[in-house]
């Protein structure tokens, strides 16, 4: 159809309707994610919750500090979206979208930390888990993104687990949970992205 | 008796450029080039009748000191296209 576009010759119904279809799938299937947030956020979150693991026998107190790496890591983060931002030749409705389920997941963790310091209580990982399943399986389901439907069911199960398991154990669950989650993900977006680079080169 | 289809949107290349800007929030030129396959010039042409029958919007801006284009489709455009979707599946006998 697109080889005859540039052609005005008259249309029918039935190759209008082609057109509009073949378009519309075109549009929607350029979906471009460089992967670059999954891999930053997967990689930080475990890398925190591995520290905060070894800290139970370290016992160093610097690294009790270790969770203000997410806040250092919302520079990088903004830096990528800058980036991609520039990068990209459209904006989709669904990238608005995704843009506010992250900022209302953002807000959500802020807040949750803030009361889980003021009034600590023994199931907080737990809910840190459930809390990353939600934009996970939200971006996994409505982009038909096995990886990320897979990790954000697992966030779900190792929430449930995390109840059986003594601290400072749950820490693996959160670390496992940002792999599965996030970092692996973000590593296969990652190579789609490179691998569809290379054929637009 | 069948409505005629709207005369605007009944042409290969804006009926392309508004399924395209239709499905996304807005696009620039390049990217309507690319996926149209039309050449810059009769893609400008086609981009200025959707303009002037206010289907869609066009903003020119620049970009690392490059002009950019960028289109958006206008809720007007949005009307006119969802009405030419119902004629042409009036046309086809296309139930819903």
């Amino acid at each position: 159809m697109e080889n005859n576009i540039e052609h005005e010759s008259p249309l029918t119904g039935e190759q209008s309707l082609q057109l509009i279809t073949s378009m519309i799938s075109k549009a929607k299937n350029e979906f471009i994610d460089t992967g670059l947030s999954s891999l930053l956020w997967g990689s930080v979150i475990t890398f925190c919750a591995l520290v905060t693991f070894a800290n139970y026998w370290l016992k160093w107190p610097a690294l009790d500090y270790v969770w203000f790496l997410t806040i250092a890591a919302v520079a990088p983060q903004v830096f990528i979206g800058i980036r991609e931002g520039r990068e990209r030749r459209y904006k989709s409705h669904e990238g608005s979208l995704i843009g506010g389920l992250w900022i209302a997941f953002a807000i959500a963790i802020f807040i949750f930390s803030y009361v889980a310091n003021a009034y600590p209580f023994s199931q907080a990982t737990s809910v840190y888990l459930i809390l990353y399943s939600i934009p996970t399986l939200a971006i996994g389901f409505g982009r038909r993104f096995r990886p990320m439907i897979v990790g954000g069911i697992a966030c779900c199960i190792l929430a449930i687990l995390c109840t059986f398991t003594p601290s400072p154990y749950e820490m693996l669950c959160l670390a496992a949970g940002a792999q599965l989650a996030w970092f692996i993900p973000g590593l296969i977006l990652r190579k789609c992205y490179l691998q569809a680079k290379r054929k637009h080169v | 008796m069948f409505k005629d289809l709207n005369p605007i949107l009944h042409s290969q290349l804006r009926l392309a450029l508004v399924s395209i800007l239709i499905t996304v929030k807005e696009a620039e030129f390049t990217y309507l080039r690319e996926k149209t396959n039309a050449t810059a010039g009769n893609l400008s042409v086609q981009i200025n009748k959707l303009k002037e029958a206010g289907y869609i919007d066009v903003i020119k801006s620049f970009k690392d000191n490059y002009p950019q284009t960028i289109c958006k489709i206008t809720p007007q455009g949005v009307q006119a296209f969802e009405e030419y979707v119902k004629d042409l599946q009036a046309y086809l006998n296309i139930k819903k």
